[in-house]
């Protein structure tokens, strides 16, 4: 059952102002269209909007903004909801920001490797559009219905993340409505109108805009660089009793640079579904499988490539590490390399045995540290008999990396979702005291980073926001402040 | 008769299985070439997430269930606005995945058991159910109207309930009644006669196989009216020498096969008859070699999958007895019963039919928008809706479009008139009729 929270009030007067800005069929605030975004995936409590807006222009999104603002209504942008993280329940209520149809793809430069794009493009028309190209962007294991641009301005991963690093990294530039209305530029299409390839060599002021635990301004279009296909893939699965090993072998083959993904699974988390509740791993299975994707141009390239692999793994092997070559289950695999995934998007892989929920401890997390945090999860996880379903990855190069546990849960019973937060929070207290991040996170995360933040880091983030955001309307709530 | 018709409490555990992941919002392919689709029509049109796909309506079935969403007019309105196309369905990989279109049909028995539906137009098909026995408002001997010309020609059909026939040509209301188009029974009688088969249909004693009413959460209605054609046909197996019952319109057939199959008589009554499409029944005769086209038709043609000749007839694989995975489980589908090959193949073998393909096609078959009680309750959206779906076609270059279901073929004409376009549409029946 779900519990939510007592209704703010809803003004009618509020709502025919938003449908003059909207038009009548894009903003409501009927309850059973509100309730459809009361609650996500994840174990946040449902809160219900007071409002929905879908605008179709940037000029709808000022006048919304420039609205909210001046009445202090709470707003909420959403494209797909699909976060993980709660991130798009609206605390405070007020207006949610429905940006899905706002959905053009407005360039794609094949010839300098750039797209331009509106909020709403979803993985799955991006995927279709560049295709025609021979281009790709680092496609994440999410539902190919979510948004491109929300991924990216969360610090998205995705199937090139060992190679290009995060999602945010390929920001070219953004067109951003402030909380006040007002409509700024960032990157080089900040000073030429029709510019759109680098944030470089200028500050980085996508950063006000990226990463935020509650975004900060309302993203209208962005540039993201995309790359080209190579023809020839090759998938190095590999395996190992130990993450320790995982680990020694992600960091030697990660200093060669050869690979687009470069990820490591614990036995639970490479079975489909993640089992739940929580059984032990055979004995004869290895704990850790890991998949380092590769694309080569010419079969001289893939050789070469398989040249540096078995050098790889013949020094881990040398050093005593329980490496083998193995095989990655094939639909575990497929799930990995054919990206975007219908299947994998739909959540099948991680919660079908569950039911409904799904949770992560999701960090960044220096490379040494994975072995000692996975050990203390290890431990908090299955002492509440949830699967230890751990990934790690490299991020461009060796120094830090995913560590993340998916966490499966029966949305339908409140027992099971709280076992779940207790067990997702105690995790993220331990990687928080190794020195890991975690990302995407929803308040209740926001409130262990903040606690042991630097307090100038603290004052920081509260002037800049208060900067951005005077009457505190965006997001309202998200940043434990 | 006793019937196994779920409620919205009876499916709660299947409800609560949805991620809300929104995976169903679109149909698309990894390919590769990756392909990419708006799927749910209610979405394209409406656009908020309660909405869309099955997403929207598994949150509108959990707001019930959990007593948040009481009714109010707008409520009832929105559980009323989809098509029951199963686009989002297809979408789906959790357990749920089978009973997605039994949510939202339950979510309208609700509605009908509460008193707030369906929608006050759908209601003149309930009256009309009761006083007509089709939803068309068609007096009872206007049914036969479109045998005249046989009767004309003097090969007039037989009355199955006269004259003993091993085959009933089960019409259904749409074609019997709706004008604009009721040359495909006619096609479908004249290939039929073409080939020399011996076979009837129940004319005046026809009556609505309830797909309609099944649809809309009028789950009385649905059974009267399948409990009556059961049993006639059961009276027609057994005194009548009928052993296949032939129906042309896409409804019928799953009424017939799926919705009919949850009464416990089911068996008894239907044991022994082969139910089967115009389309798989003609494809029988094609491929033994009796159906030899000899007349060009040199058009530049499309194909539209109906929802319920496609994927509402996908078989899922469930683990019923906790054998394979747990009980429940979705395991996965079979495309085998879906009519997405033999049209199409029956199609080009037809001498000069320069034969286009649409990008959403078979399970991803973008739906024409009348289904689910739509073309009755919101005419304006199914025809703006079908007016995409020519749209589509016309891009392919095709000057015609082909499907194989009376309300289709009826909805996408006047999608087709809406976006003025002079793309025409036919039921495949009529192309082969035309080269035969
Ligand atoms: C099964 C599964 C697997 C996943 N795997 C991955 C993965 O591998 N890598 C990964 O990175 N993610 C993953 N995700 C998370 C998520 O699917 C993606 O990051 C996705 O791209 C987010 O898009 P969305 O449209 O759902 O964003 P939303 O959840 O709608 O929004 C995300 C955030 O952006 C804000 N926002 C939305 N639109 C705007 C706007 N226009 N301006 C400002 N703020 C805005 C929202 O308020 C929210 O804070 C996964 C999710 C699932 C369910
Ligand atoms: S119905 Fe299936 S695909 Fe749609 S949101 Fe629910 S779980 Fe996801
Ligand atoms: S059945 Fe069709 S119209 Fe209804 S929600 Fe699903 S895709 Fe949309």
């Amino acid at each position: 059952m779900t519990e939510m929270s007592t209704e703010s009030k809803i003004d009618s007067l509020i709502t025919k102002k938003l449908c003059k800005i909207v038009g009548e069929k894009n903003a409501t605030d009927m309850k059973h269209i509100r309730y459809a975004y009361s609650y996500d995936l994840s174990f946040v409590k449902p809160k219900l909007p007071d409002y929905v807006v879908m605008p179709t222009s940037v000029e709808q999104v000022q006048k919304i903004m420039e609205f909210a603002n001046q009445e202090k209504i709470s707003v909420t942008p959403f494209t797909a909801g699909t976060n993980i993280g709660g991130l798009c329940i609206p605390e405070n209520g007020g207006i949610l920001l429905d940006m899905k149809r706002m959905n053009n793809i407005i360039r794609i430069d094949e010839e300098s490797h750039y797209t331009i794009i509106e909020p709403g493009v979803s993985h799955a028309k991006l995927a279709s559009a560049l295709a025609k190209y021979n281009l790709r962007w680092s496609w994440p294991v999410g539902p190919p219905s979510a948004s491109v641009s929300s991924n990216a301005i969360c610090h998205g991963i995705g199937g090139l993340s060992a190679r290009y690093g995060l999602n945010s990294e390929e920001i070219t530039s953004m067109e951003v409505v402030l909380p006040t209305g007002e409509l700024v530029r960032v990157g080089s299409c900040a000073i030429q109108e029709d510019a759109w390839h680098s944030c470089l060599p200028l500050p980085r002021m996508d950063g006000l805009f990226t990463g935020w635990l509650g975004t900060t301004g309302i993203i209208t279009k962005i540039g993201l660089r995309v790359h080209p296909v190579p023809p020839i893939l090759k998938v190095f699965t590999a395996s190992t009793q130990t993450l320790g090993h995982m680990a020694s072998y992600l960091r030697t083959l990660g200093n060669y640079e050869i690979c687009d993904d470069l990820t490591g699974v614990s036995w639970w988390l490479s079975q489909v579904p993640i089992p739940y509740p929580y059984k032990p791993k055979p004995d004869d299975a290895p704990e850790w499988i890991s998949f380092a994707t590769t694309f080569s141009w010419t079969e001289k390239e893939k050789q070469a490539r398989e040249e540096i692999w078995r050098m790889v793994v013949d020094e881990e092997t040398k050093n005593g590490s329980s490496l083998k070559e193995t095989v990655y289950p094939e639909e575990a695999l497929k799930a990995r390399t054919q990206l975007p995934s219908q299947i994998v998007g739909s959540t099948k892989n991680y919660t079908k045995q569950a039911g409904a929920g799904i949770s992560w401890p999701g960090t960044f997390t220096p490379l040494n540290k994975w072995e000692p945090v996975y050990d203390e999860w290890k431990k908090i996880l299955t002492a509440r008999n949830l699967s230890p379903s751990v990934r790690v990855t490299n991020y461009r190069g060796v120094h830090y990396g995913m560590l993340r546990a998916m966490i499966p849960f029966p949305k339908k019973d409140p027992a099971s979702i709280e076992n779940a937060r207790q067990a997702i929070v105690e995790c993220l207290k331990v990687d928080l005291d190794n020195g890991g991040i975690p990302y995407k996170p929803p308040v209740d995360f926001g409130v262990e980073i903040n606690k042991r933040a630097h307090p100038g880091y603290v004052e920081l983030l509260k002037r800049t926001k208060n900067m951005l955001d005077p009457n505190n309307i965006m997001n309202t709530g998200k940043l434990a402040l | 008769m006793k019937w196994d018709i779920p409620s919205l409490e009876e499916l709660e555990d299947a409800v609560w299985k949805c991620t809300a992941c929104g995976n169903c919002k679109t149909a698309y392919d990894f390919g590769p070439p990756p392909t990419y689709g708006e799927i749910c029509p209610a979405g394209v049109e409406f656009g908020f997430d309660g909405n869309m796909a099955s997403k929207g309506k598994i949150a509108f079935a959990r707001g019930i269930l959990d007593g948040q969403l009481t009714w109010t007019q707008d409520f009832v309105d929105a559980i009323y606005k989809c098509t029951i196309c199963g686009g989002c369905q297809n979408q789906c990989e959790l357990d749920h995945k089978p009973v997605i279109p039994e949510i939202i049909e339950s979510m309208r028995r609700k509605a009908v058991k509460d008193g707030v539906g369906p929608m006050p137009t759908q209601k003149v098909i309930a009256q009309s159910m009761r006083s007509y026995n089709n939803p068309y408002q068609g007096p009872r001997r206007v049914r036969t109207d479109w045998t005249r010309p046989f009767k004309k020609a003097k090969n007039p059909i037989k009355n199955i309930m006269k004259k003993n026939a091993p085959i009933l040509f089960y019409v259904g209301c749409t074609g019997a009644f709706n004008l604009p188009v009721r040359n495909f029974p006619v096609a479908t009688a004249s290939i039929f006669q073409k080939l020399g088969l011996d076979f009837g249909i129940l004319g005046e004693n026809e009556i609505c196989c309830g797909s309609t009413a099944m649809r809309l959460g009028d789950v009385d209605e649905f059974k009267r009216v399948a409990e009556t054609n059961m049993k006639t046909f059961k009276d027609l197996k057994d005194n009548h020498g009928v052993e296949t019952i032939v129906t042309s319109c896409a409804g019928c057939y799953r009424a017939m096969k799926k919705d009919y199959s949850l009464a416990a008589e089911y068996e008894d009554c239907m044991d022994g008859l082969k139910i089967i499409h115009t389309t798989d029944f003609l494809f029988n005769y094609f491929k033994e070699g009796k159906i030899k086209f000899t007349k060009e038709v040199p058009w530049k043609v499309t194909y539209h999958d109906p929802c319920h000749t496609g994927r509402h007839l996908i078989d899922f694989d469930i683990d019923e007895d906790g054998s394979r995975q747990w009980k429940g489980s979705y395991l996965g589908k079979s495309e085998d019963n879906c009519l997405y090959d033999i049209p199409r193949e029956m199609l080009k073998a037809i001498p000069g039919i320069d034969f286009r393909e649409m990008g959403r096609i078979r399970s991803n078959s973008y739906c024409c928008g009348g289904g689910g009680g739509v073309m009755t309750g919101y005419g304006d959206w199914a025809a703006k809706n079908a007016g995409l779906r020519i749209q589509e076609g016309l891009d392919t270059g095709a000057e015609q479009m082909v499907s194989i279901c009376p309300f289709c073929h009826y909805n996408l004409n006047e999608g087709s008139k809406r976006i003025k376009s002079d793309m025409k549409v036919y039921d495949l029946v009529e192309l082969i009729d035309m080269a035969l």
